[in-house]
């Protein structure tokens, strides 16, 4: 994890080195960039506003906290690093300004990144001090040249001078715009479309043109895939055939099938003070019909996934937008082998359901709006604490016929609490104990384990986590793994039910989290995660507690993240928000 | 038995390898292993055991049509005789098995009815071990009975384990052995060696003495005998890695037979692969249906999933009789399935069926009797709702291991069983 | 005098080596006796152990100067922290790799994995991970004290007597295998005892049950009756069993021949009158320790009738190439390979316990340790680069490739490599050289070469 800090730190200074090259202003009349890069690019990425990215990167309070931190600060004394910050030192005298400024002014114009079909990686950084830019550039070649061991060559092509270091990297500074290229022919296809027909450049491409439409104008960075390239790849290939895991095929719900059909993907990334975006877009149209995405679409203009519940010391929600008995008709579809856990679960369901057919006698009985809750618990001090904590978690399902549906749950519900009570029994575990307390009104069913044993004193085995309940509530059926999030979630559910949701517009998928529980939970488990880390990562205990903290704290620091998935004018669209605490 | 110098590189190396050594191998051994290169191949008997894992419903899998109990037992499952792969005038083959079929009709498939043992058990993991143990009382059974048999025929001087497990789910108790380390093979990716550039070190002799700063271990007085020194085994260990190695990739890159896409199918190939190789292997273990309980324990539900499980099974072990054809090794391979229970007569009330006890085998192979072999457990003469087995399957195991593998059957299964003719004779 | 394996002076076999011109004590002699006595050395060590002589290392060995009990009671917490309800030992698995990578004291750990070898609990028995925990903190409790403790101990134990079919043993129906396990693998041997033991041991441990992972004694299943066992009657129970079958003499002939087997030589079985001194000490004193360190100094130990007269295990192997390095990688995926390898810690494959020797080695074993170094020393992948062979280098030995070479030669073969292999390595070591441009990578590519040459396969 340190060594990830510093090399992210490095890496933003190092193009700030890099950047010493470039200067091109597009206001000093250099065109976009993608009018000089060539039409058969994979993947481009463009930081059109890299003060904002800057800003982020400096000034924010991550930066603060990852560099007040005591891990750093002790990296901050290693040679190597002591010795880059004399190398950031000579730069900025040289340079009369500090690096900070100077990064500032040497990207200012906007920065590209871009993958060729050849494999050659582009870099272009438009200045905003063009004289800057020349200034570092001639500093740093005459350093290179110093270097005896270093070979410097340079040659003129399409009347740019083009210098060529020891490892093959090329690059060249037009009039502000510093170009460089993993490889020498990467360098010379940008010269050569720079001087052709515009038809030639990316700009031209359609597919370009509607994924930087689809990104909108106020990105801080976007980037275009070709996905008609990536397709081709051996790895992507297979991963779009393969797809045998019911639950992703759940969740995905169209994803897939959509990456399939599509030639583009557009990203955003939008910066607003505190808060992040990441919005994704694919141009492929998921068809109605599609089998593999028709259960998480609806005809209905109103339809879609209900706003996530909220109960106290939510960790996340999520809400999906899912036809189950549709996607389950598919099955044969959506995972053709028939697995043992897939014939186990129909075995088991068989049983819990009394023979009722899954698919036409018991999903069908189901709403698609489906939401997962997950919260942190308290536990009893008279109980125990339990060694692994574990967080609730909550199935809240609507159903057509509550009447009919509620007995039909009750039974599978006793019958599965019976199950599990029996198979520990077997080993000699104590099982559990159903009662049906009355809460808020509402009739539940809880199954919950007697006082530990005197042989189970001290920390508690990972079932007393455990107090799963059942509860219906109007058209609502809730299944929880604890007792505390059953009745919150009453509660929760009377005021919508009084409210009447309203349905996301165009949403099929919700996911929030809350980071400030999250912390909390993993806080809770600290020594687990830090006796996980001495095993995975193969160092002492001590180095482990450090990683932890740290990743708590950067925990912490984010407030809130939402992601979504829905469709808007036909296109697949994925978004992610994310919130800093302030 | 101990094998000479000559069997043992003839063993390692197969016929077709030639043996250009490389990085970790001398000289020397590159040229003794290439000399033995003149001996003919072994033509050993393969055998390809198929572990169908969750108990098989034999009834709807070889169906006795016109059997009226057949219908009065399976209201929703029994299947109408029009849709069936008919046999003869009484059985037939399950709807989505047009493969075994086939194979029935060209006499490379022999059905063995009523197979099981006595007081059958009807607990998945014990049932198993059962049959993985060869024991009834599978407890006491500290190995599998393949185990026992690589035991008997493996040669730790030759470096190589005549067994080999495909499969996606963890080792199976069968292939268990006291002494040999059968591998797991889940790809073909694990043979090759990472990072071995494959360069040939000059043909320079050598003098027997090091360089002169490093003198050997030296004790004039004493000196172990070359019998006693390991360092030319490991050498010849790290000759035949390398050898095995190759006859994997050049098998892996000779054109193989058309496959459907089922895991199970992909399975086969990698063994018919491993036989292409040519390594010496003449135990595979197989499975299809997955980790306990298993795909074929259907208690629910279970027209769909049997149906696709039986067409994965049936059309996968076509696909690899074809494939073996086209190499003429269809005559020493023999393939044998085993579930660990057959499933109850009449279906319960899920529309599936629960847990029985005997059940019909399916041999295939180019030696072997096609047809249908013994008598059908009659469906009013029950034993634990299951039908009654005939023939004790220890006596299908002795007849692998004696006259098919030529492995003594008795230290394997504690006594002696009388064979089943399943095989031409 | 000639070394004839079968005929060789016990009195000059057991006595301690002393360095002289003909035998000195040199690299070599060091880096066997780490291999043995331990899982290899690291640098450091080699270096000290030639600063301070055989008779001052092996005493370290033995007894450390650091605090081994501290290190210990670390790890017994780390491993409390398994799920107490787990059926899988997988996890203890990891932390066992991890205290043979890491513990100041690794003979303690070799020891350790020398008796969960002959008390085997075989693979697919019942088994809980809590329990088996405490079956290995019982075996490294005693692993270099006192046997008679340690086999009493390790057959009142809930894990050994459950995977003994020993785990409901009742008046009515006393366990035969239990009782034959014990006689056959544990104490005496075959050939030594009869049915009627096999009976007698059966009846003498009824009584023993395991209730939720716990031994219980249950009064009234025990069969209080008369018994006779080895020849002795009377109304014995397990602790009397143990007693008895420690008094003959063939029980302390087993367990020292296993040693010599273990920390001597496979190649060839010793003979009695060889043994005979070691074996008559061991009968009366059962002291452990006291016959590991007169192995350990022995002249035998360091002539050529042990050097390299063993094949590693995978264990020996992989901890041996990380030990090296200084360091410690995660044991998870590591113990997957090892089992995949044929040693499956904590599930050997029957209660005779690995059979070792040349079975580790197969075409499949060979491509499968070789690439597992691949692995270990490559800079991405499940151990994440953490052995980096250029670092030590440099800090232990020098930057110059030559120098590099020579340098992982000597630590992990001590430069004795036969023609062939210094052939191979000595190119290796130019291969390195002319990739000048990235020396971690040539570096990683080079200790591989070395770690998968035919003698570093030998222990």
């Amino acid at each position: 994890m340190l060594s990830r800090i510093t090399s992210i730190t490095i890496g933003i200074a190092l193009v700030a080195v890099c950047g010493i090259d470039a200067r091109a202003i597009l206001a000093n009349g250099n065109p976009p960039t993608a009018r000089w890069i060539p039409r058969d690019t994979v993947a481009i990425l463009e930081i059109t506003r890299p003060k904002d990215v800057l800003h982020l990167a400096l000034e924010s309070k991550l930066t603060e906290t990852v560099t007040h931190h005591p891990l750093f600060k002790q990296a901050a004394l290693q040679p190597n690093f002591l010795k880059f910050q004399a190398g950031v030192h000579f730069l900025e005298t040289q340079l009369g300004t500090d690096w900070q400024t100077a990064l500032k002014k040497l990207t200012g114009g906007g920065v590209t990144a871009a993958i060729t079909s050849k494999g050659v990686v582009l870099l272009i950084i438009d200045a905003e001090d063009a004289k800057l830019l020349d200034q570092l550039h001639g500093l740093l070649i005459g350093l290179a040249k110093l270097d005896t061991a270093n070979q410097v060559k340079s040659t003129e092509y399409q009347g740019a001078t083009c210098w060529e270091l020891a490892d093959g990297q090329v690059h060249t500074v037009l009039g502000g715009r510093f170009i460089a290229a993993s490889k020498p022919e990467g360098l010379k296809a940008v010269l050569d479309t720079k001087s052709g027909s515009e038809g030639q450049s990316l700009l031209a491409l359609p597919a370009y043109q509607a994924a930087k439409k689809a990104a909108g104008e106020e990105a801080a960075a976007r980037a275009y895939v070709n996905l008609g390239i990536v397709k081709q790849l051996p790895g992507v290939q297979a991963g779009l055939e393969k797809n045998t895991n019911p639950v992703a095929a759940l969740l995905l719900a169209g994803v897939i099938d959509a990456l399939r059909q599509s030639n583009w993907m557009a990203l955003a990334l939008k910066i607003d003070e505190q808060t992040l975006s990441l919005q994704t877009t694919l141009d492929g149209k998921v068809s109605k019909n599609s089998e593999l995405a028709a259960f998480a679409r609806s005809e209905k203009p109103d339809a879609g996934a209900l706003p996530n519940l909220a109960v106290p010391r939510r960790i996340a929600g999520m809400s999906l937008y899912r036809d189950l008995h549709g996607f389950y008709a598919a099955k044969d579809k959506l995972f053709p082998e028939r697995t043992s856990g897939l014939i186990f679960f129909e075995n088991m369901m068989g049983i819990f359901f009394s023979g009722r057919d899954l698919t036409d006698e018991v999903l069908s009985q189901f709403r698609p709006e489906i939401r997962f809750v997950v919260a942190e618990q308290k536990f009893d001090p008279a109980i125990g604490v339990p060694q692994v904590q574990l967080p609730a978690f909550a199935l809240v399902l609507k159903v057509w016929r509550p009447n009919e549906a509620a007995e039909l749950m009750e039974e599978a519900f006793q019958k599965a609490v019976g199950l599990v009570s029996f198979t520990s029994g077997q080993k000699g575990a104590p099982g559990f104990i159903l009662d049906r307390p009355t809460y808020n009104e509402v009739r539940y069913t809880v199954a919950y384990l007697g006082k530990p044993r005197d042989a189970e004193k001290g920390p508690l085995p990972l079932r007393y986590n455990f107090r799963p309940s059942l509860a219906c509530l109007g058209d609502n059926v809730v299944i929880s793994s604890a007792e505390s999030l059953t009745r919150d979630l009453i509660d929760t559910l009377k005021k919508e039910m009084a409210a009447l949701p309203k349905a996301l517009h165009e949403t099929d998928s919700l996911v929030e989290v809350n980071a400030t529980h999250l912390a909390s939970i993993l806080g809770a488990n600290r020594h687990a995660l830090v006796r996980q880390n001495v095993l995975e990562k193969g160092i002492s205990q001590g180095e482990a507690e450090n990683n932890i903290d740290l990743l708590l704290g950067a925990v912490k620091l984010l407030g809130k993240a939402t992601f979504t998935l829905g469709q808007q004018h036909d296109q697949l669209q994925a978004k992610l928000v994310m919130t800093l605490n302030p | 038995m101990s094998l000479s110098r000559r069997d043992f590189l003839k063993q390692s190396l197969g016929t077709s390898a030639l043996v250009s050594a490389s990085a970790s191998v001398p000289c020397f051994l590159a040229r003794t292993a290439a000399a033995a290169q003149t001996q003919p191949p072994q033509d050993d008997t393969i055998l390809i055991v198929v572990q169908l894992a969750g108990g098989n419903d034999g009834l709807n899998t070889v169906v006795p049509f016109r059997d009226d109990l057949y219908a009065k037992n399976r209201p929703t499952l029994r299947l109408s005789a029009e849709k069936l792969h008919k046999l003869d005038g009484d059985f037939g083959f399950h709807p989505q098995m047009p493969g075994f079929y086939k194979l029935y009709q060209e006499g490379l498939l022999g059905v063995l009815h009523g197979v099981g043992y006595p007081n059958p058990n009807q607990d998945h993991p014990h049932a198993m071990r059962v049959w993985q143990s060869a024991d009834l009382r599978p407890d006491a059974s500290q190995t599998g009975w393949l185990g026992r048999a690589v035991d008997q025929i493996y040669q730790p001087e030759a470096a190589r384990v005549p067994a080999v497990y495909v499969g996606q789910i963890p080792r199976p108790f069968a292939m268990n052995a006291e002494r040999a380390i059968v591998p797991w093979v889940r790809s073909l990716d694990q043979y090759g060696l990472q990072g071995d550039d494959g360069q040939v070190p000059p043909e320079t002799p050598h003098a027997e003495a090091s360089s002169p700063d490093r003198a050997p271990f030296q004790q004039k007085t004493a000196g172990s005998s070359p019998a006693h020194d390991l360092l030319p085994f490991v050498q010849r260990v790290a000759l035949a890695a390398r050898a095995t190695s190759r006859q994997v990739e050049a098998a892996t890159k000779a054109p193989a037979g058309d496959y459907p896409r089922f895991q199970f199918a992909a399975t086969l190939r990698t063994i018919v692969q491993l036989i292409r190789a040519h390594l010496g292997i003449r135990i595979f273990y197989a499975e299809l249906g997955g980790d306990e309980p298993g795909g074929f324990d259907t208690h629910a539900g279970q027209a769909l999933n049997h149906g696709a499980l039986l067409e994965q099974l049936s059309e996968s072990i076509a696909a690899m009789v074809h494939d073996l054809k086209r190499d003429r090794l269809l005559d020493r391979v023999l393939l044998m399935t085993f579930s660990e229970f057959g499933r109850t007569v009449a279906e319960n009330g899920r529309r599936g069926t629960d847990h029985g006890s005997a059940q019909p085998l399916f041999v295939v192979g180019g030696k072997v009797r096609g047809g249908l072999i013994g008598q059908h457990p009659r469906l009013d003469d029950l034993e634990s709702n299951g039908q009654r087995a005939h023939t004790d399957f220890r006596r299908v195991y002795a007849t692998l291991l004696d006259e098919w593998l030529k492995i003594d059957s008795r230290p394997v299964l504690g006594s002696r069983f009388s064979p089943v003719a399943f095989l031409k004779t | 005098m000639l070394l004839d394996p079968q005929n060789i002076d016990p009195a000059w076999a057991w006595a301690a080596y002393q360095p002289d011109a003909e035998r000195p004590w040199d690299l070599r002699l060091a880096g066997h006796l780490f291999r043995r006595a331990g899982f290899g050395a690291t640098w450091p060590q080699l270096q000290q152990a030639l600063r301070d002589g055989p008779a001052k290392t092996v005493e370290r060995l033995l007894r450390p100067e650091d605090d081994v009990a501290a290190f210990n009671r670390l790890y017994d917490e780390f491993e409390r922290s398994i799920d107490p309800e787990a059926e899988s030992t997988d996890g203890l698995r990891v932390w066992w790799l991890r205290r043979m990578m890491e513990s100041p004291h690794p003979l303690l750990e070799k020891m350790t994995l020398f008796w969960h070898n002959h008390l085997a609990i075989p693979r697919n028995r019942p088994t809980h991970a809590l329990s088996l925990a405490e079956h290995l903190q019982l075996l490294r409790a005693h692993a270099l004290g006192q046997f008679d403790q340690l086999l009493d101990a390790a057959v009142h134990d809930a894990a050994m007597l459950l995977a003994l079919s020993g785990g409901a043993n009742r008046k009515a129906q006393p366990s035969l295998d239990l009782g034959r396990t014990f006689l056959e693998e544990l104490t005496v041997g075959p050939g030594h005892y009869s049915e009627s033991d096999v009976q007698g041991v059966a009846r003498a441990f009824t009584g023993f049950m395991v209730v939720r992972h716990r031994l219980r004694y249950v009064e009234r299943e025990h069969d209080d009756g008369a018994k006779k066992i080895l020849g002795r009657q009377g109304p014995w129970n397990g602790h009397d069993a143990v007693k008895i079958a420690l008094a003959q003499p063939s029980t302390a002939r087993r367990v020292v021949a296993k040693l010599y087997r273990w920390f001597i030589s496979e190649t060839e079985p010793p003979s009695d009158s060889l043994l005979e001194p070691l074996v008559a000490g061991f009968a009366s004193e059962h002291d452990i320790a006291k016959v590991v360190g007169t192995m350990l100094r022995s002249n035998l130990f360091f002539s050529n009738l042990a050097y390299r007269q063993r094949i590693k295990s995978p264990v020996e192997f992989a901890v041996g190439i990380v030990r090296g390095m200084e360091t410690v990688v995660n044991a998870e995926p590591l113990g997957h390979e090892l089992a995949e390898l044929g040693q499956d810690l904590c599930h050997p494959p029957t209660t005779k316990g690995w059979i070792g020797g040349s079975t580790w080695l197969t075409d499949a074993t060979w491509i499968r340790r070789h690439n597992l170094a691949w692995a270990l020393f490559s800079t991405a992948g499940p151990y994440g680069g953490k052995l980096d062979p250029w670092a030590v280098a440099r800090k232990r030995g020098g930057s110059a490739f030559e120098a590099v070479g020579r340098f992982l030669a000597d630590l992990y073969l001590q430069g004795d490599l036969s023609p062939a292999s210094r052939e191979v390595w000595s190119r290796a070591t130019a291969r390195a050289d002319s990739a000048k441009a990235n020396p971690s990578q040539g570096v990683r590519t080079l200790a591989h070469v070395v770690v998968t040459l035919p003698e570093f396969q030998l222990a």
